[in-house]
């Protein structure tokens, strides 16, 4: 790892609830309250859809983000204020949990004052390739009660 | 007032847009800063910029820069609304001329107090 980043601030979940809640709250939900840790078993994630951004400098940061199509189009519909069963289109939908992926690795990128900057969001039906990356922290949290996954990695 | 929302994410361009619209704004949009100053020779009238940073082409940081260089948008205010939240970066827009500066996620009001603070709201919407 490289000696300009403390990682210290990202070692555990906690902070990226804490990004994933504020996220939520301000810009998704307008309250707070609706996501928190998964409780019991990890689920799978249904028709899963991966998103990621990466810090990019000697090292790579990645956050991904994961989701199942369904919540992601919840997702989408509340932050665009969309109309409940409103069609969201794959552009609708790449775009807003891109922005989502965007905000949480930025706010990581914050947290541990990387020097690399942020590359534009992926969002693809597969994960992304990790290779030899270590995985710092792997999150499943609750949206309204549907499964949201939110992991950290360096890679070499 | 016309404002001009820089950023190239579809969805960002909506929130923002929306806000400013909701305080009586008129909007134009530009996915990258290279195209948004394509947009503000077509409307001279821009009053507001809001400028994400990390955007493809032309980002919003070399953006301020260029917009700064010209005499001609000296009166425009500009304000980054961005996921660069570190002290560095903050600093550094501020230098090369940005007004304000907002962090992602914000909430509405936090882009109205800003707007407020710069004295661009119409009486009747002031917080």
């Amino acid at each position: 790892m490289t000696a300009t980043v403390d990682w210290a601030p990202v070692l555990d979940a906690d902070p990226l609830l804490q990004i994933t809640q504020d996220l939520f709250a301000t810009m998704i939900d307008d309250e707070p309250g609706y996501v928190s840790h998964w409780e019991g078993e990890r689920p799978e994630l249904e028709d899963a859809r991966h998103t990621w951004v990466d810090v990019a400098d000697e090292q790579i940061v990645r956050v991904v983000i994961g989701t199942g199509r369904e919540t992601g189009e919840a997702i989408t519909r509340a932050l665009l204020r969309m109309a409940p069963g409103e069609e969201v289109t794959d552009e609708d939908f790449v775009d807003a949990v891109g922005e989502v992926a965007n905000v949480v690795c930025g706010n990581v990128k914050s947290l541990v004052t990387h020097p690399g900057t942020l590359t534009i969001p992926v969002v693809a039906d597969a994960p992304p390739p990790l290779g030899d990356g270590e995985r710092l922290v792997d999150a499943c949290l609750s949206w309204r009660g549907a499964p949201l996954t939110v992991s950290l990695w360096v890679l070499p | 007032m016309k404002a001009l929302v820089i950023d190239d994410s579809r969805v960002m361009r909506r929130i923002v847009g929306t806000i400013l619209k909701d305080v009586g704004f008129e909007v134009v949009e530009a996915g990258d800063g290279q195209e948004a100053l394509m947009r503000l020779e077509q409307h001279p009238d821009v009053r507001l910029c809001c400028i994400d940073w990390n955007m493809p082409v032309m980002n919003g940081y070399e953006f301020i820069v260029a917009a700064r260089a010209k005499p001609e948008y000296r009166d425009i205010t500009l304000m980054m609304i961005t996921t660069e939240g570190e002290q560095d970066q903050i600093v550094r827009a501020l230098a090369a001329g940005a007004h304000e500066y907002v962090i992602k996620p914000f909430t509405a009001d936090v882009i109205i107090d800003k707007l407020d603070y710069l004295g661009l709201l119409d009486q009747e919407v002031s917080v």
